[in-house]
């Protein structure tokens, strides 16, 4: 699949998904849809988050990664912002590095 | 105005994507034509970090997944753009992201919002996204080796700072720890990340069986 067809596609599939709440609000969907739909970032940034971290070459093995991403959830817990998660797990996985060599 | 404080976070946000869609293999113009046409952080860091090993239309699948939050957000804000014509509708539609959502959304609740505060939140979030990601794509070609500096772990952190703040209620702690169990344990099973649709179905159908009890 071409690259521009790539991202035309993505922007479409984006827009749908605003322009579809704001245009069928008078439509109430099935409150189990709704629920379904509410759980759906958590279970995407979990989903999205946790092999990286946690299986890196691919299979459940946690390392520096992961040792790093404690301080960096903490700050997220703390701040409720991305930023400073993302400066906090670089220091900290630079630092690990630097104490193991 | 209310949107200075996120423009900063945004541009950084979009810098650091701009960085990494050119790691990605993306060109200069692609990389800026995705955050001009898409706008949509998460969709667009997820697609770029899926772009080498994973087909187009799965892509485009993920997209639609990880947006379908904004179908909510914009269904909530529907009772207030009610008397608006269709092409304010259409065109506040496409800047409905979390961050311009949550500013205009509560200003509606505090009976003080309106199409242009929320137009203009749009237009401040779009534009420090575009132009950081712009200058994200110029400076990336110039990083010579990011996975040596751990700079690729830039993405399982974006998601935990946007994962963490979600953990307010047992049930969403659920959905994350089945979904993160899922995606790791059968990601050497399913490739072409099919093992995240799996864990997002599997970890959103566990939440919403948690709530229906």
């Amino acid at each position: 699949m071409n690259t521009y067809a790539v991202i035309l596609g993505m922007a479409l599939a984006t827009y749908a998904t605003r322009a579809l709440g704001i245009f069928l609000f008078s439509r109430r969907l099935p409150p189990v849809v709704e629920r379904l739909l509410s759980h759906i970032p958590a279970a995407v940034f979990a989903a999205l988050a946790a092999p990286p971290l946690l299986a890196p070459e691919g299979t459940f093995a946690p390392g520096l990664p992961a040792v790093a991403a404690i301080p960096a959830a903490a700050v997220a817990w703390r701040t409720r912002q991305v930023f400073p998660t993302i400066l906090v797990g670089l220091g900290s996985y630079w630092l690990l590095k630097w104490v193991v060599g | 105005m209310a949107v200075v404080p996120l423009v900063p976070g945004v541009a950084v946000f979009g810098l650091v994507y701009g960085v990494l869609a050119r790691q990605a293999g993306l060109s200069l113009a692609a990389t800026t034509l995705m955050s001009l046409l898409v706008f949509a952080g998460a969709a667009q860091f997820t697609a770029i970090s899926m772009w080498a090993q994973t087909s187009g239309p799965l892509i485009v699948l993920t997209s639609l997944m990880i947006n379908l939050r904004h179908l909510l957000m914009g269904a909530s804000m529907a009772p207030h753009l009610r008397r608006q014509p269709a092409r304010w509708k259409a065109m506040l539609a496409f800047g409905l992201v979390d961050e311009s959502y949550a500013l205009a959304i509560s200003r509606y609740l505090r009976g003080e919002g309106s199409r242009e505060f929320f137009l203009g939140v749009n237009v401040a979030v779009y534009g420090s996204w575009v132009l950081g990601g712009l200058t994200g794509g110029v400076l990336g070609g110039l990083v010579l080796n990011p996975a040596r500096w751990g700079i690729d772990l830039v993405f399982p952190l974006t998601f935990l700072g946007l994962l963490v703040p979600l953990l307010t209620r047992p049930v969403t702690g659920a959905v994350a720890a089945a979904s993160a169990i899922v995606a790791v344990v059968t990601a050497a099973w399913l490739p072409g990340k099919g093992n995240l649709v799996l864990a997002i179905l599997l970890g959103s159908g566990i939440g919403t069986l948690l709530e229906s009890r």
